[in-house]
């Protein structure tokens, strides 16, 4: 009863509701919109229900700030680094920028929280801006190396002149009014910076981003100026990376040079290679899984940075596509087996 | 002698290379010829085995994934699982297109590096080999290579993989855009380095005219299947090749 000998292969195809619902004929049947909607609202709304179910337990409500701080660094990296080209390892000196100036904002000009979070992203941005300005046209490894130096020349600045409240920073910054508002302030300010990067790579002005990273030389020849497209983009990603530690100052009420250590430069990165670099959604999802994860393994002590250490190394060198890029393949894509020949 | 049978290679769900069967004897010179996206580099890749890095490269990065059937056999043992470094070491070696070269190394650290699996004294000897294959690139030997011409950069190439002491030299595109003088000049090494090296040679080209005289057979490769095989006679005497192939109708 031997079946004669077959060779097959398996086949990777698009569903036909994915197939379907490309074309603008998707907004014709529930299915197709159902279909484009689920991933995303799935997203917004474990977002958006994430403070109602922690509300119990307010530490683990912090660890849930803790994710949206960490996903936006990390939403920056990941723009800069795969939509750009620019590798930055200076999340924490958007990080630390913006806490400083909300931090002043607030403390010597008594502006109120919000107002101050505002006023720290924008006027952060473009302080951050303009002093990566110089290094914009490097390239890799040595855009890299600046952008880590710029948080640690900081720390160093402070330390020496003693300016900005020194080492001890500052304290007594007005915190929020309720749980809620701490909640959800930061959760649409993912949001809101995680769809908004989303729709902007998808923009004319996007793709003109995304050239520089496949050839500057061919956006030059096109008669666009590469080094302003670039500040842009840096400007974008510090929108977020500000936006991130002017927040964090107000949740803790105060601010130091912990703002600029090198953690913070350093996770967002981890979270994007577990998630999946290039995607934008998936550092919110690494960001998810790390932030609890070294939570739990707090009663592990210093064993919990080789627990981390391994799942990192596991997923870079078994995985190295990330979760994202697994998600969308399965989603979109089914897989049979077909005989050849 | 290099023998594939049923060589197929899928990219995702685009057939490459549809059952290629090709049969290069020791010390022949096989010519494969084909418009682009024919399949002339996968069928390289395949027979190299570098096809096996690109498919695991591919995974890693969950981007395509490549489905390799077939044989392939070098003096009669199956080779097809063996690894790109593995077929070098038995004397498979390919000189890439576009040349590959280092491009901040000299070109005698090119070639030098292309001398890793030679003993010194084969180094040495096929270092000569290649001078004089390729006067030209006495002068040049102290140059990075990144800034050599196009047609030096293929001496080179070429040069490198002859320094692995390769049994069989695969040959991807070696014309490619190089101008007609300089095409002579490296065409003309073809038959030079068999009689010498004593080994066999396979070369794509797309367009046939230049290396036709120099092939003992071809295939003519379309949409990833062998549509024609022939002696070079053969092949030159068909009109819709020649038509096809050979620029004159």
């Amino acid at each position: 009863m031997s079946e004669p000998f077959k060779q097959r292969r398996r086949e990777r195809i698009d569903r036909g509701v994915k197939v379907r619902s490309a074309s603008i004929y998707a907004l014709n049947s529930l299915e197709e919109i159902g279909y484009l909607l689920a991933p995303r609202m799935l997203l917004t709304c474990c977002f958006l229900f994430m403070p109602l179910a922690l509300s119990p337990w307010p530490y683990w409500g912090r660890v849930g700030l803790s994710v949206c701080i960490l996903a936006l660094l990390s939403i920056s990296f990941d723009f800069l680094a795969n939509y750009v080209g620019l590798v930055s390892l200076g999340g924490a000196f958007f990080y630390g920028i913006g806490g400083y100036i909300s931090a002043i904002c607030n403390t010597e000009f008594g502006l109120p929280p919000f107002l101050a979070i505002l006023v720290a992203t924008i006027l952060g941005a473009m302080i951050c801006t303009i002093a990566l300005l110089p290094c914009l046209p490097l390239r890799g490894i040595y855009f890299a190396i600046v952008t880590l130096m710029y948080p640690l020349l900081m720390i160093r600045l402070i330390e020496a002149f003693d300016i900005l409240g020194g080492t001890e920073g500052f304290r007594g910054i007005d915190g929020f009014n309720s749980f809620w508002t701490e909640q959800y302030g930061l959760v649409l300010g993912l949001l809101v910076a995680l769809f908004a990067l989303r729709r902007f790579v998808n923009t004319d002005a996007g793709l003109v981003v995304r050239a520089v990273k496949d050839n500057d030389q061919s956006v030059r020849a096109s008669g666009i100026s590469v080094t302003r497209t670039k500040a842009k983009a840096v400007f974008l990603a510090s929108l977020t990376g500000c936006f991130a530690g002017a927040y964090y100052i107000h949740m803790y009420s105060n601010v130091g040079i912990s703002s600029f250590a090198l953690d913070l430069s350093i996770m967002p990165i981890a979270a994007t290679i577990i998630g999946g670099s290039g995607t934008l959604v998936g550092p919110v999802i690494g960001a998810a899984i790390l932030v609890p994860l070294s939570e739990l393994l707090r009663d592990f002590g210093s064993l919990r940075i080789v627990v981390y250490a391994l799942v990192l190394t596991g997923f870079v060198v078994f995985r190295s596509e990330g979760l994202m890029n697994f998600l969308t393949r399965k989603y979109q894509q089914i897989e049979r087996w077909v005989d050849i020949r | 002698m290099l023998e594939a049978s049923g060589v197929m290679v899928f990219y995702e769900n685009m057939l490459a290379l549809n059952n290629i069967d090709l049969n290069c004897p020791d010390n022949g010179v096989i010519g494969i010829f084909g418009a682009n996206s024919a399949g002339k580099s996968t069928l390289m890749y395949a027979l190299s085995g570098i096809i096996l890095d690109i498919q695991h490269k591919e995974k890693m990065r969950g981007g395509e994934r490549i489905s390799l059937f077939g044989e392939i056999r070098h003096n009669g043992e199956a080779i097809t699982g063996l690894k790109a470094h593995q077929r070098a070491q038995r004397g498979i070696v390919l000189c890439p297109e576009r040349r590959r070269l280092f491009p901040e190394s000299s070109v005698f650290e090119n070639l030098a590096i292309g001398g890793h699996l030679a003993t010194r004294a084969q180094a040495r000897e096929t270092m000569a080999f290649v001078m004089e294959l390729f006067p030209a690139l006495k002068k040049l030997t102290r140059r990075a290579a990144g800034f050599l011409s196009g047609g030096e950069q293929q001496m080179v190439a070429i040069g490198r993989a002859l320094m692995a002491q390769p049994k069989v030299l695969l040959l991807d595109e070696p014309l490619l855009g190089l101008a007609p003088s300089i095409q002579h000049i490296v065409v003309e090494s073809i038959p030079q380095i068999r009689k010498e090296r004593n080994i066999s040679v396979i070369v794509t080209e797309q367009y046939a005219r230049p290396v036709i005289p120099y092939v003992d057979y071809a295939y003519i490769i379309e949409n990833g299947s062998a549509v024609m095989e022939g002696t070079s006679r053969e092949l030159f005497e068909n009109p819709d090749i020649k038509a096809a192939y050979f620029g004159c109708g």
